[in-house]
């Protein structure tokens, strides 16, 4: 039997594309809500997106739209023909969430936009996300998460600070960080109206952007700047000099090991204490140069070439063991293979599998949270083909 | 106008740092009376300076010492009219403070307990000491962040804050399910999983065809040309991602190179990834005549999805926050004025958002102690003396 999770009863209409829509509708089906996806005859963008077997886009096999969509009813509208909209128009009126994305698909465009809606459910809740919300001088521009990321601050600190920034210049995270992170933001807000609604009936009309959320991110940094503090320099001269914070020297750092990296951060003197027992208490150690905090950060280059040449001997799972069995903050750095092979991950459960008609049997990343007294429906559904609840969801509107 | 949503529910905030501040402040702000328990005995690590105002604004702060037993039954009476409580201790901290979720539940049997941790509650790593900085290597992200045969980036992929959104949310659809079917939850949270959730391309890229995805720098599997191109000026970038063949031919059109468009080996998405390189010298030839921000309006009324890649000190002045209403101008305590971050979202026709400044250790002891538990003055002055209430 399915679990009924968090939300039972609660119907959602996701009109989303791509991924920050789907994935708060992914949130919200994982949740335990009926979920249904809304998707023009063409198929959600995410379709035309890989990643495909073989490298063969196949409209039923993108890794990408499967993740997004398992546990989702589908179904195809018009909606910009009078009989799509009038079926989504019932649809709504059935719903206590709709979730848009635009572009592409605007409802407000097609004339199904809050108020239309409201008319015939009133207890709605819409939410939608565009990349600058609906208001400000940016809000008609075009974004990705390449330019939300470089936007935002983020790509300004990921790569840390380099010797010549005119040549080596910010990058993004890999993977689609921004969209994520503001699907998340869109479902935080959505589960918020809901429980609104439930206390009083309220509907909700909610605006997301994308840009912004990424902006929260990093509310500290604009704290700092409302309390007139500079913005960490890129450069690295600069850096060393003023001693600024992040991966760097004492605070922690990666080591080279022979099956790749692992990541450190030995920043308390009793964590350093204990790190020193992880590398055999090396003689280098009492030197005056690295006995203290403040002597380790100012001689952080020949400190991490000492680190650097023991931890060259040893495998990144090797080091991340033996600190950790000293409780010396370390991890180390994981591809997806490595992710897959975890026996703590396994132990969790945190990967589910799911068998698809189209695409197979596959495992997919599950939910970051077990909960005591519900059961989530993780697997209560592979993400549906084009179509596929036509039949079952539309043809029953109309008796 | 409607009221905000979370109104009428009260959390007691035993979280400290970064990640579970994030949660309570989103919840805070939009309506739950959020009282952080905080002591002097131990102090948040973030305590002082601009960080903490940000995680913590718009809370109530009671001093508390946990380590007493009369601060460990004070903490019990003030679950018994909590909804939720929010720790993000090292796994099995909060069990040995005296305060698991069999103590809490006994207190307040419906009550949302959520419990975050590096690497969650049970398991074989459990005990794993961690920092955010170090979950992106663990998760998977920094596999695939970075450049190609580089050493692995060291700047912050901020996974707290990350994770703290996330704790919100599934604190209010806890709440959601008391609403629904009466009962409360015990809500184990590992902050690795959640960003390991947001890989799925990578997880399944790899199971479909055998591939570890590597790092690529600001280049991307389908869109080209995509990268970041050098402005006017000093270390000044504008980030440029064409998605289309009607932006590639706006792109060409507006950098004065028209003739690309008509070249076939960049008709595709995938003849434009393979010459990128050569794309990227005849993009920034026009680029660096530019300003930043002028290169994004150019190429933003072309139609080309493009932005200037920013610090955090031009985020802060940047005219779209200050347009869109998200900062919130606010009277600090040292008698200055000052635009204070908001949140991602706004609720059309509701009450604004509550987003006051950060409070200060013990600021709302009277309210806390003698309001909602009833302590007399004498009781309240005694427990400070005796560094309960401390």
């Amino acid at each position: 039997m399915t679990p009924k999770g968090l939300l039972p009863g609660v119907r959602v209409l996701d009109v989303g594309q791509g991924i920050s829509g789907p994935y708060c509708a992914k949130i919200l089906a994982q949740m335990g809500a009926e979920v249904i996806k809304v998707e023009p005859q063409a198929g959600d963008s995410a379709r035309r997106m890989g990643p495909f077997p073989s490298d063969l886009p196949h409209t039923e096999k993108s890794g990408l739209f499967l993740a997004l969509n398992a546990n989702k009813y589908g179904v195809t509208l018009d909606l910009s023909s009078p009989e799509g909209a009038e079926s989504f128009r019932k649809l709504a009126a059935t719903a206590d969430i709709v979730i848009e994305n635009p572009p592409p698909i605007s409802l407000e465009e097609l004339g199904l936009g809050y108020e239309s809606l409201q008319q015939i459910n009133p207890g709605l809740i819409l939410t939608s996300i565009t990349p600058f919300g609906r208001r400000g001088p940016y809000k008609d521009f075009k974004a990705t998460d390449l330019i939300l990321y470089h936007m935002s601050g983020h790509a300004h600190g990921l790569l840390g600070a380099v010797k010549d920034p005119d040549k080596d210049p910010p990058i993004r995270a890999g993977g689609h960080q921004a969209e994520f992170v503001g699907g998340l933001a869109a479902a935080t807000a959505t589960m918020m109206a809901l429980y609104g609604k439930q206390m009083n009936g309220q509907g909700s009309q909610i605006n997301v952007s994308l840009f912004e959320a990424m902006v929260t991110q990093l509310i500290s940094g604009l704290a700092n700047s409302a309390w007139g503090r500079p913005a960490p320099p890129r450069d690295l001269a600069m850096v060393e000099e003023a001693a600024i914070g992040g991966m760097v020297g004492a605070i922690g750092g990666i080591l080279p090991c022979n099956d790749g990296h692992v990541a450190i951060s030995p920043r308390e003197d009793a964590q350093w204490e204990r790190w020193l027992v992880v590398m055999g208490n090396p003689t280098w150690s009492t030197d005056d140069r690295y006995s203290t905090r403040d002597a380790r950060q100012k001689n952080s280059p020949s400190l991490w070439k000492l680190l650097s040449d023991w931890s060259i001997n040893y495998s990144k799972h090797e080091i991340a063991r033996l600190g950790q069995e000293q409780r010396v903050p370390c991890f180390p750095v994981n591809t997806v293979l490595d992710l897959m092979g975890d026996e703590h991950l396994a132990h969790r459960e945190f990967f589910v599998e799911m068998d698809h008609p189209e695409a197979g049997t596959l495992k997919y990343p599950g939910a970051a949270y077990k909960l005591s007294n519900s059961d989530l429906p993780l697997t209560a559904r592979p993400a549906p083909l084009l179509g596929q609840h036509n039949q079952e969801i539309l043809e029953g509107l109309n008796r | 106008m409607n009221q905000l949503p979370l109104q009428g529910i009260r959390v007691l905030d035993l979280s400290w740092i970064i990640a579970g501040p994030t949660a309570t402040r989103f919840l805070a702000s939009m309506g739950a009376e959020v009282i952080k328990v905080g002591s002097a005995r131990r102090p948040d690590p973030s305590t002082r300076g601009p960080a903490f105002q940000a995680y913590n604004q718009s809370k109530l702060y009671a001093s508390l010492n946990l380590s007493k037993p009369e601060g460990l039954e004070l903490v019990k009476r003030l679950l018994a009219i909590s909804d939720v409580v929010i720790e993000n201790f090292a796994a099995g901290v909060i069990e040995r403070l005296g305060l698991g979720y069999d103590v809490v539940r006994a207190a307040r049997p419906d009550i949302i307990m959520v419990a975050s941790s590096g690497t969650g509650h049970f398991g074989p790593h459990t005990d794993y000491v961690a920092y955010g900085s170090l979950l992106q290597h663990y998760t998977g992200w920094n596999s695939i962040s970075g450049h190609p045969n580089r050493e692995p980036v060291t700047g912050g992929l901020w996974a707290d804050p990350w994770v703290g959104m996330e704790l919100a949310m599934v604190t209010v659809a806890s709440l959601n399910n008391r609403a629904l079917a009466g009962e409360g939850q015990y809500v184990d949270f590992s902050m690795a999983e959640a960003l390991s959730a947001c890989l799925p391309e990578a997880v399944l890229d790899y199971q479909m065809n055998d591939r570890v995805k590597e790092p690529m720098g600001n280049r991307d599997d389908w869109y080209a040309p995509h990268g970041v191109y050098h402005c006017f000026g000093s270390d000044r970038w504008v980030a440029i991602a064409v998605t289309n063949v009607s932006e590639w031919a706006a792109l060409c059109g507006l950098i004065g190179r028209s003739d690309l468009t008509s070249n076939s080996k960049y008709a595709t998405a995938e003849g434009r990834r393979q010459f990128q390189g050569e794309l990227g010298t005849a993009i920034t030839e026009w680029t660096v005549q530019h300003e930043d921000i002028e290169a994004m309006r150019l190429l933003q009324q072309a139609g080309v999805p493009a932005g200037p890649s920013q610090d955090i000190l031009r985020v802060f002045q940047e005219p779209q926050l200050s347009e869109a209403g998200y900062f919130n101008r606010v009277k600090t305590r040292d008698g200055e004025e000052r635009d204070l971050p908001g949140l991602p979202w706004r609720f059309e026709g509701t009450q604004a958002p509550i987003l006051t400044e950060a409070p200060v250790l013990g600021e709302h002891n009277d309210y806390i102690y003698g309001e909602l538990l009833g302590l007399s003055q004498g009781e309240v002055a005694h427990m400070v003396e005796e560094q309960i209430i401390y």
